[in-house]
Protein backbone atom coordinates (compact mmCIF):
# COMPACT_ATOMS: atom_id res chain seq x y z
CA UNK A 1 0.00 0.00 0.00
CA UNK A 2 3.02 2.53 0.54
CA UNK A 3 3.58 3.06 -3.36
CA UNK A 4 -0.10 4.86 -3.48
CA UNK A 5 0.38 8.08 -5.01
CA UNK A 6 -2.27 10.68 -4.40
CA UNK A 7 -1.89 13.55 -6.48
CA UNK A 8 -2.66 17.44 -5.69
CA UNK A 9 -6.22 17.99 -4.77
CA UNK A 10 -8.01 18.95 -8.08
CA UNK A 11 -11.57 19.29 -5.81
CA UNK A 12 -13.01 22.66 -7.12
CA UNK A 13 -12.48 25.24 -4.61
CA UNK A 14 -15.97 26.13 -2.49
CA UNK A 15 -16.99 29.74 -3.45
CA UNK A 16 -20.68 29.31 -1.92
CA UNK A 17 -20.78 26.19 0.67
CA UNK A 18 -25.13 26.81 0.85
CA UNK A 19 -25.32 25.34 -2.60
CA UNK A 20 -22.63 22.91 -1.81
CA UNK A 21 -24.63 21.48 0.75
CA UNK A 22 -27.55 21.63 -1.18
CA UNK A 23 -26.19 19.85 -4.55
CA UNK A 24 -24.55 17.19 -2.13
CA UNK A 25 -27.99 16.34 -0.76
CA UNK A 26 -29.70 15.69 -3.75
CA UNK A 27 -26.94 13.72 -4.93
CA UNK A 28 -27.82 11.56 -1.82
CA UNK A 29 -31.60 12.25 -2.36
CA UNK A 30 -31.26 10.70 -5.86
CA UNK A 31 -29.01 7.98 -4.37
CA UNK A 32 -31.75 6.91 -2.15
CA UNK A 33 -34.76 7.23 -4.77
CA UNK A 34 -32.98 4.48 -6.88
CA UNK A 35 -32.35 2.32 -3.88
CA UNK A 36 -36.19 2.80 -3.64
CA UNK A 37 -36.47 1.08 -6.67
CA UNK A 38 -34.22 -1.76 -5.68
CA UNK A 39 -36.17 -2.38 -3.03
CA UNK A 40 -39.14 -3.57 -4.97
CA UNK A 41 -36.75 -5.51 -7.42
CA UNK A 42 -35.78 -7.06 -4.35
CA UNK A 43 -39.21 -8.17 -3.21
CA UNK A 44 -39.78 -9.57 -6.14
CA UNK A 45 -37.52 -12.13 -5.53
CA UNK A 46 -37.42 -12.80 -1.95
CA UNK A 47 -41.95 -13.30 -2.18
CA UNK A 48 -40.89 -15.56 -4.83
CA UNK A 49 -38.76 -16.91 -2.39
CA UNK A 50 -41.10 -16.90 0.41
CA UNK A 51 -43.91 -18.55 -1.83
CA UNK A 52 -41.97 -21.58 -2.73
CA UNK A 53 -40.80 -21.97 0.81
CA UNK A 54 -44.77 -22.16 2.05
CA UNK A 55 -46.07 -24.43 -0.39
CA UNK A 56 -43.13 -26.72 -0.95
CA UNK A 57 -41.30 -27.09 2.60
CA UNK A 58 -39.92 -30.78 1.54
CA UNK A 59 -38.05 -29.56 -1.55
CA UNK A 60 -36.30 -26.49 0.42
CA UNK A 61 -35.61 -29.02 3.69
CA UNK A 62 -33.46 -31.25 0.63
CA UNK A 63 -32.12 -28.40 -0.15
CA UNK A 64 -31.08 -27.20 3.19
CA UNK A 65 -29.42 -30.27 4.28
CA UNK A 66 -27.32 -30.03 1.01
CA UNK A 67 -26.06 -26.37 1.17
CA UNK A 68 -24.69 -26.11 4.40
CA UNK A 69 -23.58 -22.68 6.23
CA UNK A 70 -20.42 -22.75 7.17
CA UNK A 71 -19.24 -21.57 3.80
CA UNK A 72 -21.90 -18.84 3.41
CA UNK A 73 -21.38 -17.80 7.03
CA UNK A 74 -17.70 -17.08 5.93
CA UNK A 75 -18.95 -14.75 3.13
CA UNK A 76 -21.54 -13.46 5.26
CA UNK A 77 -19.41 -12.05 7.78
CA UNK A 78 -16.71 -10.53 4.35
CA UNK A 79 -19.57 -8.73 3.13
CA UNK A 80 -20.18 -7.02 6.64
CA UNK A 81 -16.81 -6.52 6.83
CA UNK A 82 -16.32 -4.68 3.77
CA UNK A 83 -18.97 -2.66 4.93
CA UNK A 84 -17.28 -1.47 7.88
CA UNK A 85 -14.07 -1.27 5.68
CA UNK A 86 -16.55 1.15 3.55
CA UNK A 87 -17.49 3.30 6.18
CA UNK A 88 -13.93 3.90 7.60
CA UNK A 89 -12.98 4.82 4.26
CA UNK A 90 -15.47 7.65 4.19
CA UNK A 91 -14.48 8.55 7.76
CA UNK A 92 -11.18 8.50 6.60
CA UNK A 93 -12.01 11.30 4.00
CA UNK A 94 -13.82 13.29 6.33
CA UNK A 95 -10.64 13.91 8.07
CA UNK A 96 -8.83 15.03 5.19
CA UNK A 97 -6.90 11.15 5.25
CA UNK A 98 -6.86 10.59 1.13
CA UNK A 99 -4.26 7.62 1.89
CA UNK A 100 -6.15 6.33 4.38
CA UNK A 101 -9.52 6.66 2.25
CA UNK A 102 -7.79 4.63 -0.12
CA UNK A 103 -6.54 2.04 1.70
CA UNK A 104 -10.35 1.12 3.72
CA UNK A 105 -11.60 1.25 0.05
CA UNK A 106 -9.09 -1.11 -1.30
CA UNK A 107 -10.00 -4.03 1.72
CA UNK A 108 -13.40 -3.07 0.75
CA UNK A 109 -13.04 -3.98 -3.17
CA UNK A 110 -10.84 -6.67 -1.82
CA UNK A 111 -13.63 -8.20 0.09
CA UNK A 112 -16.09 -7.43 -2.23
CA UNK A 113 -14.12 -9.52 -4.94
CA UNK A 114 -13.73 -12.69 -2.63
CA UNK A 115 -17.43 -12.69 -1.61
CA UNK A 116 -18.12 -13.24 -5.21
CA UNK A 117 -15.20 -15.77 -5.48
CA UNK A 118 -16.70 -17.83 -2.64
CA UNK A 119 -20.44 -17.40 -4.41
CA UNK A 120 -18.90 -19.25 -7.42
CA UNK A 121 -16.96 -22.27 -5.52
CA UNK A 122 -20.54 -22.24 -3.61
CA UNK A 123 -23.10 -22.53 -7.04
CA UNK A 124 -20.13 -25.22 -8.19
CA UNK A 125 -20.81 -27.69 -5.04
CA UNK A 126 -24.42 -27.19 -5.43
CA UNK A 127 -24.29 -27.81 -9.39
CA UNK A 128 -22.79 -31.01 -8.38
CA UNK A 129 -25.37 -31.72 -5.82
CA UNK A 130 -28.25 -31.73 -8.50
CA UNK A 131 -29.80 -28.18 -7.68
CA UNK A 132 -29.57 -26.60 -10.97
CA UNK A 133 -31.29 -23.84 -12.70
CA UNK A 134 -33.27 -25.45 -14.86
CA UNK A 135 -36.19 -27.67 -12.77
CA UNK A 136 -36.19 -30.35 -15.83
CA UNK A 137 -32.33 -31.19 -14.79
CA UNK A 138 -32.64 -30.60 -11.33
CA UNK A 139 -32.70 -33.33 -8.69
CA UNK A 140 -36.09 -34.05 -7.80
CA UNK A 141 -36.19 -33.92 -4.39
CA UNK A 142 -34.83 -30.23 -4.93
CA UNK A 143 -38.25 -29.29 -7.07
CA UNK A 144 -38.06 -25.98 -8.02
CA UNK A 145 -35.22 -24.52 -5.28
CA UNK A 146 -32.65 -24.30 -7.81
CA UNK A 147 -34.51 -21.09 -9.97
CA UNK A 148 -35.68 -19.78 -6.51
CA UNK A 149 -32.40 -19.82 -5.05
CA UNK A 150 -30.35 -18.85 -7.60
CA UNK A 151 -32.31 -15.55 -9.21
CA UNK A 152 -31.63 -13.66 -6.03
CA UNK A 153 -28.49 -14.36 -5.13
CA UNK A 154 -27.29 -14.76 -8.85
CA UNK A 155 -28.80 -11.09 -9.09
CA UNK A 156 -27.46 -9.90 -5.67
CA UNK A 157 -23.87 -11.23 -7.09
CA UNK A 158 -24.29 -8.72 -9.85
CA UNK A 159 -24.87 -5.95 -7.38
CA UNK A 160 -21.79 -6.65 -5.64
CA UNK A 161 -19.49 -7.15 -8.57
CA UNK A 162 -20.83 -3.79 -9.43
CA UNK A 163 -19.83 -2.12 -6.55
CA UNK A 164 -16.26 -3.55 -7.00
CA UNK A 165 -16.06 -1.87 -10.13
CA UNK A 166 -17.53 1.31 -8.92
CA UNK A 167 -15.62 0.95 -5.39
CA UNK A 168 -12.16 0.83 -7.70
CA UNK A 169 -12.95 4.01 -10.10
CA UNK A 170 -13.86 6.04 -6.83
CA UNK A 171 -10.57 4.83 -5.90
CA UNK A 172 -9.20 6.19 -8.92
CA UNK A 173 -10.95 9.54 -8.42
CA UNK A 174 -9.52 9.09 -4.96
CA UNK A 175 -5.66 9.02 -5.76
CA UNK A 176 -6.48 12.18 -8.13
CA UNK A 177 -7.31 14.51 -5.52
CA UNK A 178 -10.28 14.80 -6.68
CA UNK A 179 -11.98 14.19 -2.54
CA UNK A 180 -11.69 16.07 0.33
CA UNK A 181 -13.15 16.48 4.14
CA UNK A 182 -15.19 19.38 1.90
CA UNK A 183 -15.83 17.74 -0.79
CA UNK A 184 -16.78 13.47 -0.22
CA UNK A 185 -20.16 13.01 -1.99
CA UNK A 186 -19.00 10.69 -4.56
CA UNK A 187 -17.47 8.37 -1.60
CA UNK A 188 -20.86 8.82 0.46
CA UNK A 189 -23.09 7.80 -2.39
CA UNK A 190 -21.05 4.31 -3.88
CA UNK A 191 -21.16 4.23 0.36
CA UNK A 192 -24.95 3.89 0.44
CA UNK A 193 -25.26 1.83 -2.80
CA UNK A 194 -22.35 -1.01 -0.84
CA UNK A 195 -24.06 -0.57 2.72
CA UNK A 196 -27.71 -1.72 0.74
CA UNK A 197 -26.32 -4.40 -1.02
CA UNK A 198 -24.81 -5.48 2.40
CA UNK A 199 -28.07 -5.05 3.77
CA UNK A 200 -30.31 -7.32 1.24
CA UNK A 201 -27.68 -9.71 2.17
CA UNK A 202 -28.71 -9.86 5.43
CA UNK A 203 -32.07 -10.49 4.36
CA UNK A 204 -30.97 -13.24 1.67
CA UNK A 205 -28.94 -14.99 4.06
CA UNK A 206 -31.59 -15.53 6.94
CA UNK A 207 -34.69 -16.29 4.69
CA UNK A 208 -32.64 -18.70 2.31
CA UNK A 209 -30.30 -20.41 4.16
CA UNK A 210 -31.14 -20.36 7.69
CA UNK A 211 -34.94 -20.38 7.92
CA UNK B 1 -42.51 14.86 2.02
CA UNK B 2 -43.32 18.18 0.29
CA UNK B 3 -40.08 20.35 -0.67
CA UNK B 4 -41.31 23.25 1.57
CA UNK B 5 -40.88 20.15 4.64
CA UNK B 6 -37.82 19.52 3.43
CA UNK B 7 -36.54 23.27 3.18
CA UNK B 8 -36.17 23.77 7.18
CA UNK B 9 -33.48 20.99 7.20
CA UNK B 10 -31.65 21.54 4.22
CA UNK B 11 -31.02 24.93 5.43
CA UNK B 12 -30.13 23.45 8.49
CA UNK B 13 -27.35 21.54 6.32
CA UNK B 14 -26.33 24.47 4.41
CA UNK B 15 -25.75 27.01 7.47
CA UNK B 16 -23.49 24.28 8.65
CA UNK B 17 -21.42 23.95 5.42
CA UNK B 18 -21.27 27.76 5.76
CA UNK B 19 -20.05 27.71 9.46
CA UNK B 20 -17.82 25.08 8.99
CA UNK B 21 -19.56 22.86 11.15
CA UNK B 22 -19.66 20.00 8.44
CA UNK B 23 -16.32 18.91 8.96
CA UNK B 24 -17.66 18.00 13.01
CA UNK B 25 -18.88 14.28 12.80
CA UNK B 26 -19.57 12.81 15.93
CA UNK B 27 -18.62 9.19 14.04
CA UNK B 28 -14.74 10.95 14.29
CA UNK B 29 -14.58 10.37 17.92
CA UNK B 30 -12.00 7.21 18.81
CA UNK B 31 -14.34 6.34 21.56
CA UNK B 32 -17.56 5.13 21.91
CA UNK B 33 -19.92 5.54 25.03
CA UNK B 34 -22.32 1.99 25.38
CA UNK B 35 -24.90 1.75 27.75
CA UNK B 36 -22.80 4.20 30.22
CA UNK B 37 -19.36 2.48 29.22
CA UNK B 38 -16.76 4.10 27.19
CA UNK B 39 -15.17 1.69 24.69
CA UNK B 40 -11.64 2.20 23.07
CA UNK B 41 -13.44 1.71 19.64
CA UNK B 42 -14.99 4.16 17.38
CA UNK B 43 -18.55 4.08 16.60
CA UNK B 44 -18.25 2.22 13.33
CA UNK B 45 -16.01 -0.02 14.82
CA UNK B 46 -18.79 -1.00 17.69
CA UNK B 47 -21.75 -1.27 14.97
CA UNK B 48 -19.35 -3.79 13.68
CA UNK B 49 -18.61 -5.57 16.76
CA UNK B 50 -22.98 -5.70 17.14
CA UNK B 51 -23.03 -7.09 13.38
CA UNK B 52 -20.39 -9.28 13.97
CA UNK B 53 -22.22 -10.86 17.54
CA UNK B 54 -25.61 -10.64 16.08
CA UNK B 55 -24.63 -12.89 12.85
CA UNK B 56 -23.01 -15.65 15.47
CA UNK B 57 -26.17 -15.74 17.41
CA UNK B 58 -28.40 -16.21 13.83
CA UNK B 59 -25.91 -18.87 13.35
CA UNK B 60 -26.47 -20.54 16.20
CA UNK B 61 -29.90 -20.11 16.51
CA UNK B 62 -30.32 -21.60 13.72
CA UNK B 63 -28.49 -25.15 14.24
CA UNK B 64 -30.12 -24.99 18.02
CA UNK B 65 -33.08 -24.15 17.41
CA UNK B 66 -36.12 -26.29 16.07
CA UNK B 67 -39.64 -26.04 14.89
CA UNK B 68 -41.29 -22.75 14.61
CA UNK B 69 -39.49 -20.11 17.23
CA UNK B 70 -36.69 -20.38 15.25
CA UNK B 71 -38.22 -18.66 12.46
CA UNK B 72 -39.38 -15.63 14.29
CA UNK B 73 -36.01 -15.11 16.37
CA UNK B 74 -34.14 -15.27 12.95
CA UNK B 75 -36.76 -12.90 11.43
CA UNK B 76 -36.14 -9.91 14.63
CA UNK B 77 -32.42 -10.41 14.64
CA UNK B 78 -32.00 -9.88 10.87
CA UNK B 79 -34.21 -6.83 10.57
CA UNK B 80 -31.94 -5.74 13.97
CA UNK B 81 -28.74 -6.07 11.94
CA UNK B 82 -30.47 -4.03 8.51
CA UNK B 83 -31.75 -1.65 11.19
CA UNK B 84 -28.12 -1.17 12.52
CA UNK B 85 -26.25 -0.55 9.25
CA UNK B 86 -29.03 1.66 7.55
CA UNK B 87 -29.36 3.68 10.93
CA UNK B 88 -25.48 3.72 11.42
CA UNK B 89 -23.28 3.41 7.95
CA UNK B 90 -25.93 5.04 6.04
CA UNK B 91 -26.35 7.78 8.14
CA UNK B 92 -30.30 7.76 8.19
CA UNK B 93 -29.26 8.18 11.75
CA UNK B 94 -28.04 12.52 11.13
CA UNK B 95 -29.11 12.58 7.39
CA UNK B 96 -32.37 14.35 5.94
CA UNK B 97 -35.87 12.51 6.97
CA UNK B 98 -36.86 12.79 3.32
CA UNK B 99 -34.10 10.05 2.41
CA UNK B 100 -35.62 7.36 5.32
CA UNK B 101 -39.31 8.14 3.91
CA UNK B 102 -37.66 7.44 0.64
CA UNK B 103 -36.28 4.20 1.85
CA UNK B 104 -39.98 2.71 4.04
CA UNK B 105 -42.22 3.69 1.21
CA UNK B 106 -41.58 1.23 -1.48
CA UNK B 107 -40.34 -1.27 1.58
CA UNK B 108 -44.12 -0.79 3.05
CA UNK B 109 -45.52 -1.60 -0.05
CA UNK B 110 -43.18 -4.32 -1.28
CA UNK B 111 -44.46 -5.85 2.61
CA UNK B 112 -48.02 -5.52 1.89
CA UNK B 113 -48.30 -6.61 -1.08
CA UNK B 114 -46.15 -9.81 -0.16
CA UNK B 115 -48.51 -10.01 2.82
CA UNK B 116 -51.80 -10.23 0.15
CA UNK B 117 -49.36 -12.77 -2.26
CA UNK B 118 -48.90 -14.94 1.02
CA UNK B 119 -51.92 -15.41 2.37
CA UNK B 120 -53.67 -16.39 -1.07
CA UNK B 121 -54.24 -20.35 -0.70
CA UNK B 122 -51.88 -22.47 -3.02
CA UNK B 123 -53.34 -22.90 -6.17
CA UNK B 124 -56.18 -20.39 -6.46
CA UNK B 125 -53.63 -17.83 -8.24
Amino acid sequence: MSEITVHESKAPVIHDPQEEARRNDNHKFAMWLYLASEVILFAVFIGGYALFRLNEPEAVHNAHDGLGIGLVSINTFMLLTSSWCMVMGLREIQRDNVRGMLRWLGATAALGTLFVGLQWVEYRELSHLGITLDIASSVEAYGGFGMRFYAPTFFHGVHVVIGVIWCLLVMRRGARGEFSSKRYTGVETFGLYWHFVDVVWIILFTLIYLI
Amino acid sequence: MSEQSHAPEMAEAANAAAHGEHAAHPEHAETTVLFGRELPYPLYTVVFFGLGILTISEVLVAEVFGGGIRVPILLALAAVKAYLVIYYYMHLKTDSRMFAIALLLPLFVALVSMMFVLITPPGSY
